[in-house]
C-alpha cells in the first residue's frame, strides 16, 4: 500500500500525484520508448520534504527514483515498478549569486538556460550547455554529468559544481563541498556528480560561474564530405587552437536541420560550425587560422555570421538537431557513443556499412572535438520489427565505438538503457568496484535500481555463488 | 615493496597483513604517516601505457614522475597542464593521491579536472578501473575523481589517463608588486584578461599569460603599468601548511596566519595557496579555528616529525559517514594507511 495520506500531508495535495491518468505524465523521460507508470509523483518544495518523502517511501517499501525535467536520452528518470518518483522541479531558486568569488547556489529545479540568463546583466555565465538547456534542469545535470556543445574548451558539469547539499536514501541531509576549494576529505562531488541518481537526491548545487569572454568567432564550413571535414578538425585542434566548440553534421542531419529551423545552408555532406571564445585578439588570430586550414582541408564555402542574430541561428540549427530529425524521419533514435577523435573517418564508414545494412538512414551529429558521436538512426515504427532493427543498429554502433577504444556514453548517461552495455566496457571487477561505491551511499539500493548496473546484486554480495543478503532475508530489500 | 607491474601490486596487497603505506615520489608522505606500516612504493611502475598525440590524451603508470611524462609530451609540443612543486621527484600517482597543484590550476584546475580515467588495485587485489581513454565519458562512476585527494586509503593507483593541452606559443610573466590581490581579481574580470596562472607571493602578484602571440600582447597591453619579471621560485620553510577560503576572505587570512610569520603563496582567483612557516603546533592550530570560523581550512602538508602530536586535516567535514563507509566498503580490512585520512578514516 502507498502512504498517499502521510505523503501528501509533507508536499500537499496539489503535489502528491497518485490519481492514474495523471501519472501517465511521467511514466517516461526524454527516452519515450521506455514507459513505466510510477507508484505515485510527489513534487516537494524544500530539502525537507525531500528529505520526509524518501524516509516515508522507504519506510513503505518503496523504490525511490528522482526526475528533474524529464528531458534526459537514457532513461536515468524512468520509473520502476511502484516507486516514488520524487520531481524537483518545483525547486527552482537561485538562492545565491556571489560574483566576487565566483559562485552561485541554485536548486536543482533551476534551468541550465535560466543560470546564465541571471548571471548575463552582470556578464557572467555557467558554461556547461546541452542542447536541452532551454528545458533541463541543473539537478538533472548533475545526475547525468551533462556536457554540452562547449565542454570541449570548459569541461563537463563535474569541472563546474563546487558542492551539493543532498539528502541520502535514509533520509538524511549531509553537504559535501562548497564554494570553498579543498574541503578535507574525499572528493565526495566528484562521484556524486554523474551517479545518474544512484546516490542521493541533490537538493542544492554550488556552481562555479565564469566571466563571459571578451570575443566569440563562429563560423560555419562546408564539406563534400564527413572525411575533409574530420580532417579539418585534425588539422585545427593539431595547430594548437582550443576551440570552445566544434560541431560536426553529415548530408542528413545537415537536410533535418534546414528543414526544422529554415537555416540557409547548402545541400553539402558535411559541415563545421565552429566557436573559438576568449581574449578577442587572440580570437581574430585563431578563427583565421581555422578558416585558412578549413580551406586547406577541402572546404567548399566559409560562412562568418554579421551579427549575434545570425550567429544565434546557427546554433539553433544545430542545438535542434535532433528534433529537426522528427520533420525527416516518423520516428527516431538518439545514440551518444565516444571515439578517440583520430578515428572519426574510419568510425562514420563503419556506421555507413552499419546503415545500409540494416536498410536504415542514420544522421550523425557530434562533438568533433572530444569525439563524441550523436548517431541518430531514422525508422519508422508503423513498420513491423523496424524499431528493434534500429536498436539493434544502436547497439552495433555502441560496440564500434568501443572497439576503437571509446565509450557507450559521452554524456547521456547509462540510465536504464545502455545498463546492459556495461560489461561490454567494464569488467566485473570494474563494476563490483563501483557498486561497493554505490553501498557506502545507499546499502539498501533503494535509490534508481535497475539503473547503471546491468544485474542486481545486493550491498554485502560476494560474487559468484548465491547467498541470501541480511537484508533480504529481513524483507528490508528484494531481488528483482 | 616495490611492484614492478600492476598484477605484482595485485598480489602483494592481497597477501600484506598489516597496515601500507602507498609512496610515490615521498613528497607528500607527511599528511596522516603511519609510523608502523610498510611501505610500498610504485617508482617501478614507471612506464608510458599510450600516448596518442592526435587524441591529446596520455596514459602512464603511477610511479612516473611528473617530470617525464612532461619531458615527452613536449616532443610532440603537448603538456599535462598542471605544475604542482618537485615535478622530478612527485609521481603521476602521488600528485593525484594528494591533488596536488601548482599556479596553473588558476586556468585548468586541479589534476582532478585533467584525469579522465584511472586504474587501481583494492587492498583485497580487486583490480578495477573507472573513466576511459576518451576525454568524454560518463559511463559508470567516476573512480578517477573520487582516488584525487584520497592519500592512498582507497586504493593503491596503478595507472592513470589524462587530457593533454598544447603547450602555447607565448608565454609572459607580469609583476604587480605589493599590490592587493582581490582588487586585482576584480581588475582580471573587469578587463576579461584570461592569466594561465595567478600566483600571490606575500602580495607580489604574478600573472602568467599565455597563447599565441596576439592574444599575449593584447592583455600585455591592458596591463602596460606592470613591469615584466621572472616567475617567483616556490618557497620552502620547515612547515608548509595548504590553506583555503573564498577568494575574497584574503585579509581575513592574512590576519589568521599573521602570528605563524608565514610566507603566503596564494592563487587569487580560486581561493587557496600555501602558508610556508616555522610556527609550532600551538600557533598552527590558533590559525586553523580562525580560518574555520571563516568556513575556510588548514591542512599541514610538510612538518618535522616533532611536531608530531599535530592533527594534520582539523575537524571532518559533516560527510565524515559517508567518508568511513566508502572507506569501508573499499579497504574494508583496513589495511590502507589506516588512520591517516581526515577523521580517523
Amino acid at each position: 500500500m502507498i502512504p498517499v495520506d502521510r505523503f501528501r500531508a509533507v508536499v500537499g495535495d496539489a503535489s502528491c500525484i497518485h490519481a492514474p491518468e495523471q501519472l501517465h505524465v511521467y511514466e517516461s523521460d526524454g527516452l519515450a520508448s521506455y514507459r513505466v507508470t510510477p507508484g505515485i509523483v510527489l513534487l516537494p518544495a524544500t530539502t525537507e520534504e525531500v528529505a520526509a518523502c524518501v524516509k516515508i517511501a522507504r519506510e513503505a517499501g518503496m523504490p525511490i527514483v528522482a526526475r528533474g525535467s524529464g528531458t534526459g536520452l537514457s532513461g536515468g528518470a524512468l520509473p520502476v515498478q511502484g516507486c516514488a518518483l520524487i520531481g524537483l522541479s518545483r525547486m527552482r531558486k537561485v538562492l545565491q549569486i556571489d560574483l566576487e568569488n565566483a559562485f552561485m547556489r541554485v536548486q536543482p529545479g533551476v534551468i541550465n538556460l535560466d543560470v546564465s540568463k541571471a548571471l548575463a546583466p552582470h556578464g557572467w555565465y555557467y558554461a556547461p550547455d546541452p542542447s536541452s538547456q532551454s528545458v533541463c534542469s541543473i539537478g538533472g545535470n548533475v545526475a547525468e554529468n551533462s556536457g554540452g556543445a562547449h565542454c570541449l574548451k570548459y569541461g563537463f558539469t563535474v569541472n563546474h559544481v563546487l558542492g551539493v547539499r543532498m539528502v541520502l536514501s535514509d533520509g538524511s541531509v549531509v553537504d559535501v563541498g562548497g564554494p570553498v576549494a579543498d574541503q578535507p576529505g574525499y572528493d565526495l562531488t566528484g562521484i556524486i556528480v554523474g551517479s545518474e541518481g544512484l546516490l542521493g537526491i541533490v537538493t542544492e548545487v554550488v556552481l562555479r560561474i565564469l566571466r563571459k569572454p571578451e570575443a566569440t568567432r563562429t563560423f560555419f564550413a562546408t564539406f563534400p564530405s564527413t572525411t575533409e571535414a574530420g580532417n579539418a578538425v585534425s588539422a585545427i585542434i593539431a595547430s594548437g587552437i582550443v576551440p570552445a566548440a566544434i560541431e560536426m553534421m553529415d548530408r542528413l542531419a545537415i537536410e533535418a536541420a534546414k528543414a526544422a529551423t529554415g537555416v540557409d545552408w547548402p545541400d553539402v555532406g558535411a559541415a563545421l560550425l565552429m566557436d573559438v571564445d576568449g581574449i578577442a585578439a587572440e580570437c581574430e588570430f585563431t578563427s583565421s587560422n581555422a578558416v585558412e586550414l578549413s580551406r586547406q582541408a577541402g572546404a567548399l564555402e566559409v560562412r562568418v555570421p554579421r551579427d549575434a542574430a545570425e550567429r544565434e541561428l546557427m546554433w539553433k540549427g544545430r542545438k535542434s538537431a535532433f528534433a529537426a530529425v522528427g520533420r525527416i524521419a516518423r520516428n527516431y533514435m538518439v545514440q551518444d557513443g565516444v571515439i578517440p577523435r583520430g578515428a572519426i573517418a574510419r568510425v562514420l564508414a563503419e556506421i555507413a556499412d552499419l546503415s545500409a545494412k540494416h536498410g536504415l538512414r542514420v544522421a550523425n551529429v557530434f562533438h568533433a572535438g572530444d569525439g563524441n558521436l550523436h548517431p541518430l538512426i531514422l525508422f519508422d515504427g508503423r513498420v513491423e520489427g523496424e524499431e528493434k532493427k534500429a536498436e539493434e543498429l544502436g547497439g552495433e554502433i555502441l560496440r564500434i565505438c568501443l572497439r576503437h577504444g571509446g565509450s557507450i556514453t559521452g554524456e547521456h548517461g547509462v540510465g536504464a538503457d545502455k545498463a546492459i552495455f556495461m560489461p561490454e566496457m567494464f569488467t566485473q571487477q570494474d563494476l563490483e568496484t563501483m557498486q561497493r561505491v554505490r553501498c557506502a551511499f545507499d546499502p539498501a539500493q533503494a535509490l534508481n535500481p535497475g539503473k547503471v548496473f546491468p544485474s542486481p546484486r545486493l550491498c554485502g554480495d560476494k560474487p559468484g555463488v548465491y547467498r541470501p543478503h541480511p537484508a533480504e532475508l529481513s524483507g528490508e530489500a528484494h531481488r528483482t | 615493496m616495490m611492484p614492478v607491474s600492476p598484477q605484482e601490486a595485485a598480489e602483494m596487497l592481497r597477501q600484506a597483513p598489516g597496515p601500507l603505506v602507498i609512496v610515490g615520489g615521498g613528497t607528500q608522505l607527511r599528511p596522516g604517516f603511519a609510523a608502523n606500516a610498510e611501505l610500498v612504493t610504485t617508482l617501478k611502475l614507471n612506464r608510458m601505457v599510450e600516448y596518442a598525440p592526435s587524441d591529446q590524451v596520455v596514459c602512464a603508470e603511477a610511479g612516473m614522475t611528473l617530470a617525464t611524462l612532461q619531458a615527452e609530451l613536449s616532443r610532440n609540443g603537448q603538456r599535462l597542464a598542471i605544475d604542482p612543486p618537485q615535478p622530478e621527484k612527485a609521481t603521476l600517482g602521488g600528485i593525484i593521491a594528494a591533488n596536488s597543484f601548482g599556479p596553473l590550476r588558476t586556468r585548468y584546475g586541479s589534476v582532478r579536472d585533467l584525469i579522465i580515467g584511472i586504474s587501481v588495485v583494492l587492498s583485497d587485489g580487486t583490480p578495477a578501473k573507472g573513466g576511459g581513454k576518451v576525454v568524454k565519458t560518463v559511463a559508470g562512476f567516476d573512480l578517477p575523481k573520487l582516488m584525487c585527494g584520497s592519500y592512498g586509503t582507497l586504493a593503491l593507483i596503478t595507472t592513470a589517463t589524462f587530457r593533454v593541452h598544447p603547450v602555447q606559443e607565448r608565454s609572459i610573466t607580469l609583476l604587480a608588486r605589493k599590490a592587493d590581490p582581490v582588487e586585482l581579481v576584480k581588475r582580471v574580470r573587469a578587463l576579461q584578461l584570461e592569466p594561465a596562472a595567478m600566483l600571490s607571493v606575500d602580495r607580489d602578484v604574478h600573472f602568467r599569460f599565455e597563447g599565441f602571440a596576439a592574444g599575449v600582447a593584447a592583455q600585455r597591453e591592458k596591463l602596460r603599468e606592470l613591469e615584466e619579471a621572472p616567475w617567483p621560485a616556490p618557497l620552502d620553510a620547515p612547515v608548509r601548511l595548504k590553506v583555503a577560503a573564498l577568494p575574497a576572505q584574503l585579509p581575513q587570512v592574512e590576519k589568521a596566519l599573521a602570528p605563524l610569520q608565514a610566507r603566503l603563496e596564494w592563487l587569487p582567483m580560486v581561493g587557496i595557496g600555501f602558508a610556508h612557516t616555522q610556527a609550532e603546533a600551538a600557533s598552527i592550530a590558533a590559525a586553523r579555528r580562525e580560518l574555520l570560523a571563516l568556513g575556510g581550512s588548514l591542512v599541514v602538508e610538510k612538518a618535522p616529525f616533532a611536531l608530531a602530536p599535530l592533527d594534520v586535516f582539523g575537524p571532518p567535514p559533516p560527510s565524515l559517514p559517508l567518508q568511513k563507509a566508502l572507506k569501508d566498503r573499499l579497504d574494508p580490512r583496513g589495511v590502507l594507511a589506516p588512520g591517516r585520512f581526515t577523521g580517523g578514516t
